[in-house]
């Protein structure tokens, strides 16, 4: 089980002409594996986790996936603001046709909303409506988290248990922070115009990442 | 692939369209109406005080002494009603649901599947609603059900291939929704919610029997009261319609998935 990247191209079309992400990458992370994406403002790595989540299409090339890999974790997936977050969590549920109750009970649990999970999320801050989606990922069990930046995995009780969790399965964290790759990662690859580099030694990833 | 692995891809494929598309369809009720029985009750209420609002109109200019204005026009209305609904709402479908698509099992077509099967379901209630009024009322006996929920689906599917060409023309051109706004109000002389095809001059007739929603209402007539008038309609013409747009649109949303943005 695993994600494999197979000579996979990605370009844009903007008003300034074609804008490149990706020229050609190669790649395999395998189930279980921690991974970190590292790359500037701007190199493309919204476009790449996007990609790698299937929600993208490559230009050219295949990315095939044999595990179970989630939504980009950080992004709004799909979460209705008209909805109360044990809702939202009903419908991820039936989506993934996972069981409703344990889903639940796992959200309201995890997420530590309270009273909260049956208002809709328009009325959540922008901390609670993280935490929601958060707990949801992690309540269906994905093989492999993908995980974007934007996420604060501080050392509060949740984040703890949202890097336990983690540790049990796999992760790919896209970032353009070295300390967080460091902590959380085993391996990294860089994104640099266009190119995507794998290494299998996290210092030299990082060493690489550093001198850019 | 053997014969025996493409039907079990097959299968588990649609096994997990069907559960999509049953999630959609809890989520769309729940965040269109809330969680209050009032939001389902006004499901069925909207198209009904519309379609009875248009039969009182036609109540007070009474014309045709052989059918009731009620039978004829409110009745005629909820028809016309689904075509309006599904493809007014279809250049929306796409944008407000954009961020569904993070879900690796959500599809294009599934977010009007899913809609689309509510404003059936809910369009053949208000119709048993409709029917049984006028029993009490009028005593008047419905000649054929099944024509009229034939003709109920047969519109849906109409619509839904009309909706699923309109999103992805509305995806490609932007500002195209306000003419298909348009487009809905401007068909309403022409669509057979008015009119009889036997009441038109012959040549009339030929032009209004190449519009595919007026054999739709002359099926539901037909259904509703077809000894007392002669009904002119082909269903197979309306099903190559069916058949046709929904190629074109499936297509075309192919292409319009591979070039969506998000975010």
């Amino acid at each position: 089980m695993s994600l494999e990247l197979i000579d996979v191209h990605k370009h844009y079309l903007t008003r300034d002409g074609h804008k490149i992400i990706l020229r050609g990458a190669y790649g395999k992370i395998a189930r279980g594996e921690k991974v970190g994406i590292l790359g500037r403002n701007g190199s493309g790595k919204s476009t790449l986790v996007r990609m790698l989540s299937g929600v993208e299409a490559p230009t050219r090339g295949h990315i095939k996936r044999s595990m179970a890999i989630s939504w980009p974790i950080g992004m709004a997936a799909g979460f209705s603001g008209q909805l109360s977050g044990a809702d939202n969590a009903r419908f991820i549920a039936r989506l993934y046709g996972r069981d409703i109750q344990r889903i639940t009970e796992f959200v309201a649990d995890f997420s530590e909303l309270g009273e909260y999970l049956r208002m809709p999320m328009m009325t959540y801050s922008s901390g609670m409506r993280s935490r929601l989606a958060l707990a949801v990922s992690l309540a269906v069990d994905f093989d492999c988290y993908l995980v974007d930046e934007a996420l604060a995995v501080g050392d509060t009780r949740f984040g703890r248990a949202f890097a336990e969790k983690i540790e049990r399965s796999g992760l790919i964290l896209v970032s353009h922070s070295p300390a967080l790759v460091r902590r959380l990662c085993t391996r990294a690859a860089v994104l640099d115009q266009g190119i995507l580099t794998f290494y299998d030694d996290l210092d030299e990833a990082l060493a690489t990442y550093n001198a850019l | 692939m053997g014969i025996r692995e493409e039907v079990a891809f097959t299968l588990r494929g649609a096994r997990m369209q069907r559960r999509v598309i049953g999630a959609l369809i809890i989520r769309e009720l729940h965040s269109r109406f809330g969680r209050h029985y009032f939001g389902y009750i006004w499901l069925f209420f909207e198209p009904l005080l519309l379609g009875s609002a248009i039969g009182f109109v036609h109540l007070l200019q009474d014309h045709s002494a052989r059918f009731g204005p009620f039978e004829f026009y409110a009745v005629g209305y909820i028809l016309y009603f689904i075509f309006r609904g599904v493809v007014n709402r279809a250049s929306a479908a796409i944008p407000s649901n954009m961020n569904l698509l993070y879900h690796r099992s959500v599809t294009l077509p599934d977010l009007f599947f899913a809609r689309h099967l509510i404003e059936a379901v809910s369009c053949i209630g208000v119709m048993l609603v409709l029917m049984s009024a006028l029993f009490v009322v009028n005593g008047e006996i419905v000649e054929d059900p099944t024509k009229i929920i034939l003709a109920l689906v047969g519109m849906t599917l109409l619509s839904q291939g009309l909706a699923l060409v309109a999103a992805a023309a509305t995806e490609a051109m932007e500002g195209l929704e306000r003419g298909v706004h348009a487009l809905t109000y401007l068909i309403l002389p022409a669509c057979g919610m008015f009119f009889l095809v036997e009441w038109l001059p012959d040549w009339l007739q030929e032009l209004a029997l190449w519009v595919p929603t007026v054999h739709l209402f002359e099926l539901m007539r037909d259904g509703q009261f077809g000894s007392r008038f002669m009904a002119h309609y082909d269903l197979g013409y309306v099903a190559a319609w069916i058949l046709l747009t929904h190629l074109l649109g499936l297509a075309a949303l192919r292409i319009t998935r591979r070039r969506l943005g998000l975010e």
